[in-house]
């Protein structure tokens, strides 16, 4: 009982149960074939592509704040990539740091925007979403004359980040994979995580605290651009061309993992292991019911349920979360 | 000095007083930076779209865009003002087209058979909305992200069930056409007039009816609201209920206007309505904004967005202008409103 009460208190119960949930629903009404379910590439892809993003975006959320200019910031990097090694014929490594710089330079923007006003950061990345979607179709344009650029990458960049393992899966996989690990550590074992979620609770009391909440919260920026940048850049390499539209369904892609994977959108409480599980979630839905007998235009009504009962699971454990106390001996 | 030219003299002065302090109260307002906007985006499209642009080729396409988003953009903005947020608007649009044109069209009931149940669509998702923000403590944009997804997925899974198609067709009888979806000489769509008709009727409840108080109560400080006696849960059913209402009677004239209905559609609403708003000086942390604020911010934001292909420019450079106007209209209004907050008369 008490290991039961000890699992639902963890933020990432909720996205465990969803998993479960919804892979049942899959093979009880579906007739999916778990065995061919996890063998396939499709889903698993998908998620890497999606959680790369999802993480950082996710410790923006803890920390109260929002990014939604990821949507253009995928198509900016792998554009950029493409642009400068591919239509130029520069060496790739400028490719590649011309396109994680750029992101790094509207996180900057968005975050000194953020901590410099006080407008939610929903609507600032709102405009750099706009404008940015508006530069990087312009600059196509008026430096390629083409929506879509090729690129050939050399063979290191191709290993690296354009690979196919068993020639299904692609090598971003790792990439998550260790990311995940990475921010994991970063969150929940040094103080810096401690500091997000501080921020996330109370901003004005975390400052007072002597956190420096302003480099924080543009660091968080930062990185999330920075993130969307390096999965557009992976996805030129892989493809050998850049398109520059596709980004914006990550948005609410995005946003639900790291909601179905226990992250409050309010702030203060989430964790990585959530994120990463919710976005396996996420993925299973919409990839997985092509394994099904379902008909996969229901997908997006399922999405839709799993995100309000994760998000009713999410609040009613959080409050279990907080009135806990241990029994008295 | 006589005592005539001394009387005189203050009166002058209190002119010059009168005319500066009428100025900054215009400052102050919150539609004066959407104003300015939109003067300065004319002019420039002016400039660069030329006659054609200034004729009325160019006013009846800027016009037919923001009568669509306008529509949506004002009930979004009162939500925003209250400090809410619908996102599920770009999918009651298709969901309010597809039922028009499945019942009235696939199943040929009469056409006021499908309106009204398009209409309702619109209410339903708006009262669940509505219901699911007042009852859970979740954040309303993660809620009606939610219901897209979930009003999404039932559009294209019943319409697939139905019709078989992602697309479904209508003819409206000339009655229907006539009043929802007639281009005046060909070229203004009837829609302006509703858009017309909606703004005269929310400028009314938000600006002369205690409910619109409330609203900027809502958005001011909720708790405040509630112990004030504002029957805060009723005034956000509301609040959503007339968004869906407002999103599905877009559908319903798009449905008649072309004839035909499609799954994929209104999601470009989404973002749009808010950025309209916002240009219009709504801001999101709520309890400010206006109705004639919304109104410049959404014939700014279609200004943009049509005159572009009139100024012979690369069309994306649309949405650079429109990013860069919202950033402006972000920060301005940030300052406009800190002047507006610190103000006090001056002492005599």
């Amino acid at each position: 009982m008490e290991l039961i009460g000890n699992f639902l208190r963890r933020p990432a119960a909720a996205s465990i149960l969803s998993l479960i949930g919804v892979v049942a629903f899959y093979v009880i009404f579906g007739r999916v074939n778990l065995v061919n379910l996890a063998a396939a590439a499709s889903w698993i892809n998908f998620a890497a592509n999606l959680g790369i993003v999802a993480i950082p975006v996710g410790l923006l959320m803890i920390a109260g704040e929002m990014d939604i200019s990821i949507g253009a910031m995928i198509p900016a990097g792998s554009i950029t990539t493409a642009i400068i090694s591919g239509h130029y014929g520069l060496p790739i490594e400028v490719g590649m740091l011309g396109a994680l710089a750029l992101g790094v330079l509207v996180g900057l923007v968005n975050g000194l925007l953020t901590v410099r006003t006080t407008v939610p950061s929903l609507i600032i990345t709102l405009g750099t979403l706009v404008g940015m979607q508006g530069i990087v179709l312009s600059a196509a344009m008026l430096l390629t004359g083409n929506a879509s650029v090729p690129l050939r990458a050399p063979e290191w960049a191709k290993f690296l980040f354009g690979q196919l393992l068993n020639n299904t899966h692609q090598v971003i996989i790792l990439w998550w994979i260790a990311l995940t690990a990475v921010f994991a550590f970063v969150l929940h074992k040094t103080r810096y995580g401690n500091w997000i979620f501080a921020l996330g609770g109370d901003k004005v009391s975390a400052r007072n605290a002597g956190i420096p909440t302003t480099r924080l919260t543009i660091v968080l920026f930062v990185l999330s651009a920075t993130a969307a940048s390096f999965v557009g850049m992976c996805q030129a390499i892989l493809f050998n061309s850049a398109q520059v539209s596709g980004g914006m369904g990550y948005i609410f892609n995005v946003i639900s993992s790291v909601v179905v994977g226990g992250v409050l959108l309010t702030g203060g409480f989430g964790s990585v292991m959530g994120i990463f599980v919710g976005t396996l979630t996420f993925a299973i839905v919409i990839q997985g019911i092509y394994f099904t007998h379902i008909d996969r235009n229901w997908s997006n009504l399922i999405i839709g349920v799993t995100l309000l009962v994760a998000m009713a699971m999410n609040g009613s454990f959080r409050s279990m979360a907080l009135s806990y106390a241990p029994k008295k001996k | 000095m006589s005592a005539q030219s001394q009387l005189q003299e203050i009166l002058r002065k209190g002119r010059i007083e009168a005319v500066r302090d009428s100025i900054g109260r215009l400052t102050r307002r919150p539609e004066m930076g959407s104003f300015l906007g939109l003067v300065i985006v004319y002019v420039i499209f002016a400039i660069f779209g030329g006659r054609v642009f200034l004729g009325s080729a160019g006013w009846s396409s800027w016009l037919n865009m923001a009568a669509e988003v306008g529509i949506i953009a004002l009930p979004v903005g009162l939500l925003m003002i209250a400090g809410l947020l619908d996102i599920s608007v770009g999918a009651i649009l298709p969901a309010s087209s597809l039922t028009v044109a499945i019942i009235s069209g696939h199943y040929e009931f009469p056409a006021y058979f499908g309106i009204a149940g398009g209409l309702a669509v619109g209410v339903i998702v708006g009262f669940i909305n509505g219901l699911l923000v007042t009852r859970t403590k979740i954040p309303s944009l993660i809620i009606t992200i939610g219901t897209m997804f979930g009003v999404m997925g039932l559009t294209l899974g019943f319409t697939i069930l139905i019709a078989g198609s992602t697309g479904v067709f209508i003819v409206p009888d000339t009655v229907t056409k006539s009043l929802l979806g007639v281009a005046l000489g060909g070229m203004f769509q009837i829609g302006i007039f509703w858009w017309v008709g909606f703004v005269i009727v929310i400028y009314y409840l938000l600006h002369l009816n205690p409910w619109g108080n409330w609203v900027f109560a809502l958005g001011g400080d909720r708790d405040s609201a509630r112990d004030a006696g504002i029957p805060t849960r009723k005034l956000i059913m509301q609040l959503y209920m007339l968004s869906g209402f407002a999103a599905a009677f877009v559908g319903v004239t798009q449905v008649v206007t072309f004839g035909s209905a499609q799954v994929a559609a209104g999601s470009s609403f989404i973002f749009n309505s808010i950025m309209c708003a916002v240009i219009g000086g709504v801001t999101l942390t709520g309890g400010a904004g206006s109705v004639i604020g919304i109104v410049f911010g959404t014939i700014t934001f279609a200004i943009v967005n049509q005159g572009i292909f009139f100024s012979g420019f690369d069309p994306n450079f649309g949405s650079i202008i429109i990013g860069a106007l919202l950033l402006t209209a972000v920060l301005s209004n940030d300052k406009f409103r800190a002047l507006a907050l610190s103000y006090a008369a001056r002492k005599k």
